[in-house]
Formats: C-alpha cells, sequence, structure tokens
C-alpha cells in the first residue's frame, strides 16, 4: 500500500508523521524544541581559533598584497581628487563622447554635475578611486577562475561552491577576518568588494565558453590552434557577449559594495557619507548620497557596455574642445569658481525632503500604525511564536484554549479529507502540515521535524544527495548552538518570500499585461537595485518604528524586485506562436495566460523565486540595523566585538540556509524545465 | 560486414581498419570486454554496449579513400557519420582501431605533431560554418595561416587569392554576420582550403543552406574540386548530393557502414531494403549505365539506323538516342565489339522509379 | 636625513626646555594619525585636538576609521590616537588590546557625559509623575505596542553596543520590555517619528548629543547610580538584585598607541592633557548638525575665540 503512493506523497506523509510525533512530545521533551546546550559544539570558538591561525599564517603575504595594491589606489585616488573638478569633468565627458557620442557625453555631463553640486565631489571620486582598483581585480580574478572552471571540468563543481559561498556568506561577516589580515585601511574594504563582485565574472566567463558554438571550437582546433591560441584568439573573443554581461554584473556588485567597505572607514568616501547621514537619520542627505552611489553606478553601467561595440568614429576634434575647455574652467575654478567641497547646492532640497517626510508622518501616523499593528497581530507574531502563543486576549479578545485547538485541527483535517476525496492527496498532506507549523510558530518548530521535512524536500526534489546535504548543513547549523537565531532568520527571510511571491508575483503578472503598468514598475525595480539600500531603512523607520515590521519591509523591498522581473519576464516571453495557436483555438486572454503563459513561465518564475530567497537572505544583515535578533544580527554583533568566530560561523550558517533553499528550488525549478523541455 | 574494394591506386590517402568510437564511462575498457565476450561480433557487441548504457556510435568501421578522391559518407542524422568524420579528424579520440593518414597513424600521434597535421595537411568545414564572429572575412581565412606563423601581409594577400577562388573579392572587410549563408559558407570553404591542404573534410557543409544556393555550391565545389583534385571526406545527408559529386559513397547506419560503392553501385545495386529505400526516388537513368541492363544477343539485328549506343552510355542518354525506336538496339562495347542488345521498352522502364 | 632633523629638534628642544613638563616634539615629519569616528561630537573633539597639534608643529591626517573595527589597527600604529572613546559602547577588544598593553589609555576627555532612559517632553503630560521612574510602571501601558504587550517598550542600544535598558528594567522591576535599535540612526528615526505624531517613547540614549536639544529629550530620574549599587544586591529599591539604579556615569576617554609617546613625547602630552566639556562640546554640535554648517569651520571659529581654552595645554608640552 505505501509503496504504491508517490514518492512526493510518501514523502509528504512520513513528514507529516514525524511532525506530529514532535508535537505531541514537544510538551514533555524539551530538547525537541530547544537544542540543549550541552550537546552544542563549541565551534564558533574553534572557527575563530582557526581563522586566526590562518590569518597569523598568510598575513605577511596579505600586508605585502596590500602594501602593493595601496599604491595604484593611492594614484587613482590623487589624481582624481588633485585634478581641479572641470578637468575631471570634461575627461569624463570626453570619455562619454568617444565611446557614444552626443547622448553619452550628455549623459555622463548631467550625471557628474550632479555629482558636482550633491557636495560630495571629493567622497565620490575617493569612491571612484576605489572603484578603479577593485573592479580590474575582480574582473581579472574572476576571469582566470572561470577560464579555469571550463578548461579543467574536474574543478568546476568545487569552484562554483566557492562561488556560492563568496555570494552568500554576507560580507559583514569576513570584514573582521580581512581587517585582521590587511590590517586596517581601505584595502580591506577594496578586497571585500572584489570578493563580492568577482563571482558574477567567473560565472559568466565559464557560461560564455561553455556556450562557444562546438563548431568554432573544432574550427579552430583543425585551424591549427593549440590550446592556448584557441582560448585566447577564438574562444575568448567569441564569448565576449555573455563576458561584458559579467563585467557588468561585476561593477554593479562592486558599487553596491562601497557602503559597506565604508564600516570599516580609512577612506573618506560615499559609503562613509552615506553612514554618517544615516546615524543621523538624515533622510534627504542619505538619499542625495545614496543617488551619487547610483549616478555613479550607471554611469559606468553604460559606459562599460558600450566598450564591446564598434566606435561610429566621433570626432577626435570634439575631444580636444571639451578637454580644452575643461583646462580652461580648471584655470578659472582655481579664481573664481568655489573649491568642490564648498559646494552643496542640494542641501535645501534635502531639507524639505526631511520636512516631507516628518509631514507625512505626522498626517499618517494612524494610518501607518493601524497597518503596522494588524500585520504584526494578524500575520506576523503567529507565524513566528504560533498561534497558541499569539492568539493572547490582549490582542485578539480572546485567549487560545484547547477547545479552538481541536476545532482549528478538525477543521485543517476536514479540509485534508476533502482533498484527498478528490484526489489531491499531497496538497491534502501539505495541508495538514502547514496547519501544524501555524500552530506551533516557526520559531518554536521542532529541530527533528525541520531537518526531516529539508531531507524529505530535498529527496523528492532531487534525490539522496540533495537530501542528505541539506540534513548535514541544518544539523551543523544545529550543533553550531546557531538554531534560534537561525528559525528567526527562516521565519523573517520566509515571511518575507511570502509576501513577495504574492505580492510580486501578482505586480509581475499586472505588468505582463499591461504595458503601461511595466512602464511605471520598471523604473522603481531600478531604482530598488542600485540605491543603497541603507537609505530606505530610514522612511521605513520613521513610518513603522523598529521591530519586525521594519525589517520585512525592508527585506520585502528589495526581495521583491526579481520576483516581479522573472514573472513579467516569463510571462512576456512565450514563443508567439504557441499565444498564437492558443487564439486559434479560440482561448481569451485569461485562458491564454492561464493555459499557455503560466505554465510555459513556470520555470522562469521559479528561478524568480530562487533570487528572491537569495536576495531576502542577504537582507537580513541590513535588516539588521533596524533591530532584529536573527543571524544577521549575530553577524552584526561578532562585528561589533571582533568575534571571529561568531561572525564566520553566522555567516556560514545563513550561506548555508540560503545554499539549501536554492538548492531546493532550483531542483523543483529543473525539474519543470525537464518536463516542459526546455 | 561490407568488404571494400581496394582504393583505385597508389597508397591509400585515409585508411580506417575497425574504427570503434564508443561514448560513456570506461569506453575503452567496456568495449574490449564486450568484444571479448561476444567473440568480436560488431552487433552484439554494440547490443551488449547499449545495454550498459554506452553509446557504440561508431562500430569497426573499415575503409580506404585513394588519393584524390571524393569520399562520401551519407546517412541520416544520428547514423554516426559526423561522429567518424570527426574521429578521424581526431577532433575527438578513436575508442579503438586503426586510422592511418598517408599511411601515419594518426591516433597515436602525439599533440604536438597533430597540430602540425592540421596545420600543414588537413582542412576542414563545418555545417554551420564555424566562423569566428568577431574576426572579419579576411581574418578567418587567415587564421589557419596565422597558425602556421606566416606574417601579415603574406597572409592577407593569401586570404584574398582564395576568397577569389570562392568568388567574395570585395568582401574581405566584412564581418561573417554581414553575410548570407551561402556567402558564409564561401568563407568557411575558403579558410579550409587557404593552407593547401591534402585532406579536405567537409561535414554536411551544405545542409544549412537554400537549396538553390546548395546546388550552386555544389557546383562550385566540383569545379574548385576539379582544379585541385584534393583527397576529400564529404559528409551529407542528402542522396542527391552524395551522386553528384562523390566519387564513392559510403551509406552508414546507426553507427555501421552497410554499403561502399561507387554512385552507380549504390543507385542500381542497393545491398539491402535501408540503402534501396535511401535511391528510390532517385531517377537511375542518370546512374545506371546501358550495360547495367542489356542482354546478351541472341541473333545481331540489324540496324540501317543504329543509334550507336555504348555500354558505359547513361541510360538517361542512350533513352534521348534512341527514343523513336521500337525494336532491340546493338550495344557497342569499348574495343567497337557489338557487347549486347537492349530494348528501348527496357530503357523506358528502368527509369521509373522502384515500387515496393 | 629624517633622522638628523630630529635629533637637531630634539637638541633645540632640550635647550629651551622649560621645567614645567615640557616634552621633545619628536618625529615632526612625520603626520600623526587621529581616528575620526562616526558621531560629530567626536568630529569636533578631533578637530579640535588635530588644531592644539598643528600649532605644536605637527603634521596631523584625520583618518575616517570605524569605531567598533579600529582598535586593531590602532594596537599596530595604523591609527595613532582616539580622542573621545566611549566607554559605554566600546568593543570588548579594546579592552583585551589595553590591557595586553598594546593601547594606552590617555585619561578622561573632562565630558561628563550620561546615559539614562529618554523621553520627549511632551510625556509629562501623557505619564503624569515624570521624570521620576516610579511613575513608569503606572502607564507602562502608555507605552506599549504590539510586540511589547502587555508591557512597555523601552528601545535599548544597539546589540552591539550591550543590553543597558534590558538589564536596569529587570533590576527594577518595571513591566517594559526592550527591543534593541538596529544603529543609532534607528535610535534617531524614533525620536523624529515620535516627535512628529507626538507618540510615547521611552528610550536608552545618552549625551552630549544633538537629539538631545533637537527633540526635546527628557532624563528620567532613577534611583542613584553608585558603586555599591552594582556591587552589593541590598543597595537600592530591589533588595535582590544589583543593578537596580541609575547608569554609573559614562567614562570618556582618549585612547592612543603606545608608541605615541616616544615617537611624538610632546603630543602626548598634549592628548593626555587634553580636556573638553560638554557645555563646549554641545553647542558646536549643534551647530553642526542642527544648522548643518561643515564641522571644520564651527571648531575654526571656536578654536580662534576660545584660545584661552587650549593654548596653555600646548605651550606647557613644547616650552
Amino acid at each position: 500500500m505505501f509503496r504504491s503512493l508517490s514518492p512526493a506523497i510518501r514523502a509528504a506523509l512520513l513528514t507529516l508523521i514525524v511532525g506530529m510525533v514532535c508535537m505531541l512530545l514537544a510538551p514533555y521533551l524539551g530538547w525537541l524544541q530547544k537544542w540543549p546546550a550541552s550537546m552544542t559544539l563549541p565551534a564558533t570558538e574553534w572557527i575563530g581559533a582557526a581563522v586566526t591561525w590562518l590569518v597569523e599564517l598568510i598575513k605577511p603575504l596579505a600586508r605585502w598584497g596590500a602594501w602593493l595594491l595601496s599604491y595604484p589606489m593611492g594614484w587613482a585616488a590623487f589624481i582624481l581628487i588633485e585634478t581641479p573638478y572641470p578637468l575631471v569633468i570634461a575627461a569624463i565627458t570626453a570619455l562619454g563622447w568617444h565611446l557614444g557620442g552626443p547622448g553619452m557625453a550628455l549623459g555622463v555631463l548631467a550625471g557628474l554635475c550632479f555629482v558636482l553640486f550633491s557636495g560630495y565631489w571629493v567622497q565620490g571620486m575617493t569612491t571612484l578611486s576605489l572603484v578603479m582598483v577593485s573592479v580590474p581585480l575582480a574582473l581579472f580574478a574572476g576571469l582566470v577562475t572561470g577560464i579555469v572552471a571550463y578548461r579543467m571540468p574536474a574543478l568546476r563543481r568545487p569552484i562554483q561552491v566557492m562561488l556560492d559561498v563568496m555570494q552568500t556568506v554576507p560580507t559583514f561577516a569576513y570584514l573582521t577576518p580581512l581587517l585582521l589580515l590587511l590590517g586596517f585601511g581601505p584595502v580591506v574594504g577594496l578586497i571585500a568588494s572584489a570578493i563580492y563582485s568577482a563571482p558574477p565574472m567567473a560565472r559568466n566567463v565559464l557560461l560564455g565558453l561553455q556556450r562557444v558554438d562546438p563548431e568554432i571550437r573544432d574550427a579552430a582546433l583543425m585551424n591549427g590552434a593549440n590550446s592556448w591560441q584557441q582560448l585566447i584568439l577564438v574562444e575568448l573573443p567569441a564569448a565576449s557577449r555573455q563576458m561584458l554581461v559579467g563585467m557588468n554584473q561585476s561593477i554593479m556588485a562592486a558599487l553596491s559594495m562601497v557602503i559597506i567597505a565604508a564600516v570599516i572607514g580609512g577612506f573618506d568616501d560615499i559609503g562613509w557619507a552615506v553612514l554618517l547621514t544615516m546615524r543621523k537619520a538624515d533622510f534627504g542627505n542619505s538619499l542625495i548620497a545614496g543617488m551619487v552611489i547610483v549616478v555613479f553606478a550607471i554611469m559606468i553601467d553604460r559606459l562599460s557596455s558600450r566598450l564591446a561595440e564598434p566606435r561610429g568614429g566621433h570626432s577626435r576634434k570634439v575631444i580636444w574642445g571639451l578637454l580644452g575647455a575643461g583646462a580652461v574652467m580648471a584655470v578659472l575654478a582655481a579664481r573664481w569658481l568655489p573649491a568642490a567641497s564648498e559646494i552643496d547646492i542640494f542641501a535645501p532640497l534635502a531639507e524639505r525632503t526631511n520636512s516631507a517626510l516628518g509631514q507625512f508622518t505626522a498626517n499618517h501616523g494612524a494610518t501607518l500604525n493601524a497597518i503596522r499593528n494588524n500585520a504584526m497581530i494578524y500575520l506576523l507574531l503567529p507565524l513566528r511564536i504560533g498561534l497558541d502563543h499569539a492568539i493572547v486576549p490582549v490582542m485578539w479578545g480572546f485567549g487560545w484554549t484547547s477547545a479552538m485547538a481541536l476545532g482549528y485541527f478538525g477543521a485543517a483535517a476536514a479540509l485534508a479529507g476533502w482533498l484527498a476525496w478528490r484526489g489531491q492527496i499531497l496538497a491534502a498532506l501539505m495541508l495538514l502540515t502547514a496547519a501544524g507549523v501555524v500552530k506551533l510558530g516557526i520559531a518554536h518548530l521542532p529541530w527533528p521535524f525541520v531537518l526531516f521535512a529539508a531531507g524529505a524536500l530535498g529527496w523528492v526534489a532531487s534525490g539522496w544527495r540533495l537530501a542528505l546535504t541539506a540534513v548535514t548543513l541544518l544539523g551543523l547549523i544545529l550543533i553550531m548552538g546557531l538554531w534560534e537565531p537561525a528559525m528567526l532568520s527562516v521565519y523573517l527571510s520566509g515571511t518575507a518570500v511570502l509576501i513577495c511571491t504574492v505580492l510580486g508575483g501578482a505586480i509581475g503578472l499586472l505588468s505582463a499585461v499591461s504595458p503601461a503598468v511595466w512602464r511605471v514598475v520598471r523604473p522603481v525595480c531600478d531604482l530598488l537595485q542600485t540605491v543603497p539600500l541603507f537609505v530606505f531603512l530610514i522612511p521605513v523607520l520613521m513610518f513603522f518604528q523598529i521591530g519586525e515590521f521594519s525589517a520585512l519591509l525592508a527585506i520585502c523591498a528589495y526581495a521583491i524586485v526579481p520576483m516581479i522581473r522573472y514573472t513579467h519576464q516569463g510571462l512576456s516571453s512565450t514563443p508567439e506562436e504557441l499565444v498564437e495557436a492558443a487564439l486559434a483555438s479560440g482561448a481569451n486572454s485569461w485562458a491564454i495566460m492561464t493555459e499557455v503563459r503560466a505554465p510555459y513561465a513556470a520555470p522562469t518564475i521559479l528561478l524568480g523565486l530562487n533570487q528572491t530567497i537569495l536576495y531576502a537572505f542577504s537582507m537580513l544583515v541590513i535588516a539588521a540595523l533596524i533591530g532584529t535578533t536573527d543571524l544577521g544580527q549575530q553577524v552584526y554583533l561578532a562585528l561589533g566585538q571582533g568575534d571571529v568566530g561568531l561572525g564566520v560561523a553566522a555567516g556560514a550558517a545563513m550561506a548555508m540556509l540560503a545554499w539549501v533553499a536554492d538548492r531546493l528550488v532550483q531542483a523543483f525549478a529543473e525539474e519543470k524545465r525537464a518536463a516542459l523541455g526546455l | 560486414m561490407i568488404q571494400d574494394r581496394p582504393a583505385p591506386a597508389g597508397a591509400p590517402a585515409i585508411s580506417c581498419r575497425g574504427v570503434w568510437q564508443v561514448f560513456g564511462v570506461n569506453a575503452r575498457a567496456s568495449l574490449d570486454l564486450a568484444l571479448g565476450e561476444t567473440g568480436g561480433d560488431t552487433a552484439a557487441t554494440a547490443r551488449l554496449l547499449r545495454q550498459r548504457g554506452l553509446i557504440p556510435a561508431v562500430q569497426d568501421i573499415t575503409f580506404d579513400v585513394a588519393e584524390g578522391e571524393v569520399f562520401v559518407i551519407m546517412g541520416l542524422s544520428g547514423s554516426g557519420k559526423s561522429t567518424l568524420i570527426r574521429t578521424i579528424a581526431r577532433l575527438i579520440d578513436g575508442t579503438a582501431g586503426e586510422i592511418r593518414i598517408a599511411g601515419e597513424d594518426i591516433l597515436t600521434a602525439d599533440a604536438r605533431r597533430l597540430l602540425a597535421l592540421r596545420r600543414d595537411k588537413l582542412g576542414m568545414v563545418f555545417q554551420h560554418f564555424g566562423l569566428f564572429p568577431h574576426m572579419t572575412v579576411a581574418e578567418n581565412v587567415a587564421f589557419p595561416l596565422k597558425m602556421q606563423g606566416m606574417g601579415p601581409e603574406q597572409r592577407r594577400a593569401r586570404a584574398l587569392e582564395v576568397l577569389e577562388l570562392v568568388s567574395l573579392k570585395g568582401r574581405e572587410d566584412s564581418f561573417p554576420r554581414q553575410l548570407s549563408g551561402g556567402q558564409q559558407q564561401r568563407v568557411g570553404i575558403a579558410r579550409s582550403l587557404a593552407v593547401n591542404p591534402d585532406l579536405w573534410f567537409l561535414d554536411e557543409p551544405f545542409s544549412a543552406l537554400d537549396p538553390l544556393i546548395r546546388r550552386q555550391l555544389q557546383d562550385e565545389f566540383l569545379s574548385i574540386q576539379a582544379d585541385l583534385g584534393k583527397t576529400s571526406v564529404f559528409i551529407t545527408h542528402d542522396i542527391s548530393e552524395a551522386l553528384k559529386i562523390a566519387d564513392r559513397i559510403a551509406i552508414m547506419r546507426d553507427g555501421v557502414l552497410v554499403q561502399i560503392g561507387t554512385p552507380d553501385d549504390i543507385v542500381l545495386n542497393p545491398v539491402n531494403d535501408y540503402v534501396r529505400e535511401f535511391t528510390r526516388d532517385v531517377p537511375k537513368g542518370r546512374h545506371a549505365h546501358v550495360e547495367t541492363i542489356m542482354t546478351l544477343p541472341a541473333s545481331l539485328p540489324r540496324m540501317p539506323d543504329d543509334p550507336g549506343l555504348r555500354a558505359n552510355m547513361t541510360i538517361d542518354s542512350a533513352l534521348a538516342a534512341c527514343m523513336s525506336l521500337y525494336q532491340p538496339v546493338p550495344v557497342w562495347g569499348a574495343n567497337g565489339e557489338i557487347a549486347g542488345v537492349v530494348k528501348p521498352s527496357d530503357l523506358a522502364s528502368a527509369l521509373t522509379p522502384d515500387e515496393l | 636625513m629624517k633622522t638628523a632633523k630630529a635629533t637637531v629638534l630634539v637638541a633645540m628642544a632640550g635647550l629651551f626646555a622649560t621645567p614645567l613638563a615640557a616634552a621633545e616634539l619628536g618625529a615632526v615629519d612625520e603626520p600623526i594619525k587621529l581616528a575620526v569616528n562616526e558621531w560629530t561630537g567626536q568630529h569636533i573633539t578631533t578637530l579640535i585636538a588635530g588644531h592644539m597639534l598643528k600649532e605644536a608643529g605637527y603634521k596631523v591626517e584625520y583618518i575616517t576609521a570605524g569605531y567598533q573595527n579600529m582598535w586593531p589597527a590602532m594596537a599596530e600604529g595604523d591609527l595613532d590616537a582616539a580622542v573621545e572613546v566611549w566607554e559605554s559602547n566600546v568593543p570588548q577588544g579594546y579592552y583585551q588590546l589595553r590591557d595586553g598593553g598594546r593601547l594606552e589609555d590617555l585619561g578622561a576627555l573632562g565630558l561628563d557625559a550620561r546615559e539614562g532612559f529618554v523621553y520627549p517632553a511632551y510625556m509629562e503630560e501623557q505619564c503624569p509623575g515624570l521624570p521620576d521612574w516610579q511613575a513608569l510602571a503606572a502607564c507602562a501601558a502608555n507605552f506599549a505596542t504590539v510586540e511589547t504587550l502587555p508591557q512597555g517598550r523601552l528601545v535599548d542600544y544597539p546589540g552591539e553596543w550591550g543590553t543597558p535598558g534590558a538589564d536596569r528594567m529587570a533590576a527594577l522591576n518595571l513591566p517594559f520590555k526592550a527591543i534593541p535599535a538596529g544603529s543609532e540612526g534607528a535610535l534617531v528615526a524614533e525620536f523624529k517619528a515620535a516627535q512628529s505624531q507626538k507618540t510615547p517613547l521611552l528610550a536608552v540614549f545618552w549625551q552630549p548629543h544633538w537629539a538631545i536639544t533637537a527633540f526635546d529629550l527628557k532624563f528620567t530620574k532613577l534611583p542613584e547610580g553608585t558603586e555599591a549599587c552594582y556591587a552589593d544586591a541590598s543597595a537600592g529599591p530591589n533588595p535582590d538584585v544589583t543593578g537596580d539604579c541609575d547608569f554609573l556615569p559614562t567614562r570618556v576617554f582618549k585612547a592612543a598607541w603606545p608608541g605615541l609617546k616616544e615617537k611624538w613625547p610632546a603630543a602626548h602630552e598634549i592628548l593626555t592633557n587634553l580636556q573638553l566639556s560638554v557645555e563646549q562640546q554641545q553647542p558646536l554640535m549643534g551647530a553642526v548638525d542642527v544648522d548643518g554648517r561643515p564641522a571644520e569651520q564651527v571648531v575654526a571659529e571656536w578654536v580662534a575665540a576660545n584660545e584661552s581654552a587650549w593654548r596653555p595645554i600646548v605651550d606647557a608640552a613644547i616650552r
């Protein structure tokens, strides 16, 4: 009988049974919910000791490298800051002209003027000098890694795991070891941003090389190219488009790291300016400082994406003209124009933004409070601590009784029975499990249940290997003693992912149906992804105060973007043939959406979900600035206390959670894709 | 097993003996094991390998290609023809067997020797052209010369020379994406000929092209071939293309050589239904010669208006010559003797496709 | 060359030295690196200290540095001194390095800092009895939010600074739940939001800070904070626990790389003697944070107008 059930149903059934047993036994066996401290390995201490030992071992070499790197960065900073600003603006505008003609030149000019008028010119140039060194470093490292992964298939898996680690372990977690390793100064930020921004390049190099038409590769061989010639003369140039995508993403990643690098200091850059304004909760100015980073991001993005395209022979004279004008202005600047640091045209604007924000908070305080309170009472608290703890008279007007528990489970069982009767056995089992989870609360879930559920999911999605990996990683978190903050992280990011999936999916759907909506949504998405997120913490805090709800909103603001983008992309990229075939069969637009577009888009949307999960995890650390108690906060605590072990352990735990979630979703997406033959 | 006819004359340009190409883990060991278990029987070995999850893409292939010969390998997709040519060019390493190019065993050649061979002796044309997208037409054609170490000016001059051969003069500074498919393949042909190779591999060179362009390029191939007389291995899935250009054709099915022979052989004496099915729609008159349907005369007819049929005439041309005649017509041999007689009605019926 | 010059200077300093605690200048060619941390008060103190060192004949370099992370750097001499260190939130790492002799405590700054529970002034109407702490017990519900119900809500320091608010509340038996703020910015945003809506708020905060005047914050009067109260359970209103009283005055001090004394003896003396009071610092902070003027300008004006406040310290060190 059991054998005859499908694997998914078998796994769900077992999970449900384990969950029920845990729930019944939990009141008697405390260790089911709370891993006993006596069983906790002093892993953070071991990791601390190991990292410290390693740091001491390679310190001389690292210091030497840091010393070496500080030179180009110093030169870049010197050139950008000491050169009179009219000349810098003229030179970069001329570059824009050279690469992209009048439109590009104008855009660059406008962007640089914004930076100048913002009053953050010097800080901006310092940031640019950091980026100018860290990006080439990251690109080179990414290129080499990508090539090695391509040329040595045996190393491909380990390299991919390494790239995953580099992208999922929050940067804050390794700032302290880096500081010990490299010594104080901007080089730490430089290396941290290089570590974070190298993986996109490496991944795209590998992907580009793998996608080179095999015939082109054979052609190079048959024409007598040896393997280096094949790589350098044929494969890399043929992969250049994909590599440019990687370069672009690397630059964006490097810029997004600017603020995090500033936490260490040593460098009076734009990230530091954002941190200072953040500390004063000065939204207007932090937004302006943040916009400077956005302007840089857009400028570098557009300029670098032009690199690959053939140049349309824009007149050299204009370049010389621009440089000449810059030089004249520079001479004038020395006499009459104000110094860059004295320009602050946007100050009134910042002031007005701040007062508008205050005004809004004052006028809509009651509404904002109501939103927050309702979300807390009816959604967040039950999810976190469970119905039985959340339903208390002060909030709901009544308390949780055993009769209600009976009614609750009775209703769930009835609904599940109906589903099972309709043949939806899997859905019935999952409904029952979900009912149990809500009753207990995510933060109070017994660990054997979580481990078993993760294993079961892994087994259904992909097989024993994934199941084993998932259980092992979660088990590691458990015995490291980080289970509680880890489950809080799961609760926070899980809730955020839930909201993002529903809301982002709906917005994506609307955008796919109506181009007008997409025109509005798209720039908002762009903004959310490029403005340093720190900046948005201020209004969120002012509207909704310190607490989970604010943290959740901050996470959602960032993590919803991929869901929207991928849903839109998936739904609107259905092959025309399929749509036409449906139309010809007499489908209306709703039927086309549900019957054709949605199934076809499913794998893409699942990928979006995957990205949303990763984004949600990566935001946990930043949300900790609002005030949370999860792993993100542990990472901060460790950073503050210089606790290398805790920082690395908490960072690793976050990476493990993200990794498990990522692989589970990807495995399901893969299955779906295979089923559709994509 | 198909016994190959001996190559016409001289030492074979290419010689394949018992070539196997098996894909999968531990292909070599598995093949040896399977061969041992089946006592060397090809079909049984292949079956065993498939059962064990391996893919025997090329099975025990043996043939020779003579100097200056156009050798066509024909088969449907999945028949192993592309794998075979890649194994011969050693783009993939063969699992077992022996491949000699001008007497030299290339399966055991080291990387350095292989590089030298490719730089000087081999040229290859690819189905989807395999042009380097980031190089101009001239740079593409000059690439093999660059690999030989030729200086920039010389190689540009040579590239232009070859481009002229394929009628692409004036397009040398275009990029491949700016050319039509036919033009792109001309570039591919030019590139493969740039070093004046001894061996010319063409892997379905015209399959990706429109029928009209395809015919044009086939004619051009024939004229180039007539000029240069290269030893060519030509892959195709199109029987009419094979018949048009081949000196000899090898037909492959599921990794096995089914038949090797001249175009006439293939058309007129298919060894099995598989080959027959291929040639079903082929107008036989163009390939079959009068001698294949003439009968030895019981009595020699006296013909006042003898159309002068010769034994090695194709049926097409014989029919054109005696369209209006009804009696048996004499067929003259090479030395002026009467070799046989043929009825014009037999000529006509030989032209109608086989009915199954 | 550098050494030769230094020797000459040393010799000269020796010639003109007055018996009054004067010291040699040391390596005047090398800049003294002062740490600039994340808050305005520290910027002001650092700029004043830097001005004094320059007046003494030194080169000064200001280096931005994360307060939590800079200590190993200072221990290695990458930074030479930090002139405003708050005991209340200095990380553990500082004490370890200091106890290991790798950092030097240059003594108190004289900034009479205070920490405590603050509330916006309008709360005195909503919760009669304030500023006395006992009023808090009665109107805890006023301060409650959904996360803390039925208890009141206290916004505590960011987690990495410790949990003084939660500790005090527990010791004093007050029905408040402490919610850690994620950062100083989060605390200030709370003040801003509360101020604009006139909503209840109780937070752990400190002075000198510009927010105290900008948002009209008042300190709650807790039982007097004494050493005894923190050492002896019987002291204070709650007989069972220690710490059932106000925060102990926070020590604000100066810290330096131990090599400072040898390399720049006079600078060491100047920084050791550097003093700055709340009365001196607070108006300057207001000028920067409330009026939005650049700190450099504000400090330049102040040092010009108040030469008597700092010149004697410089003179004593170099003559």
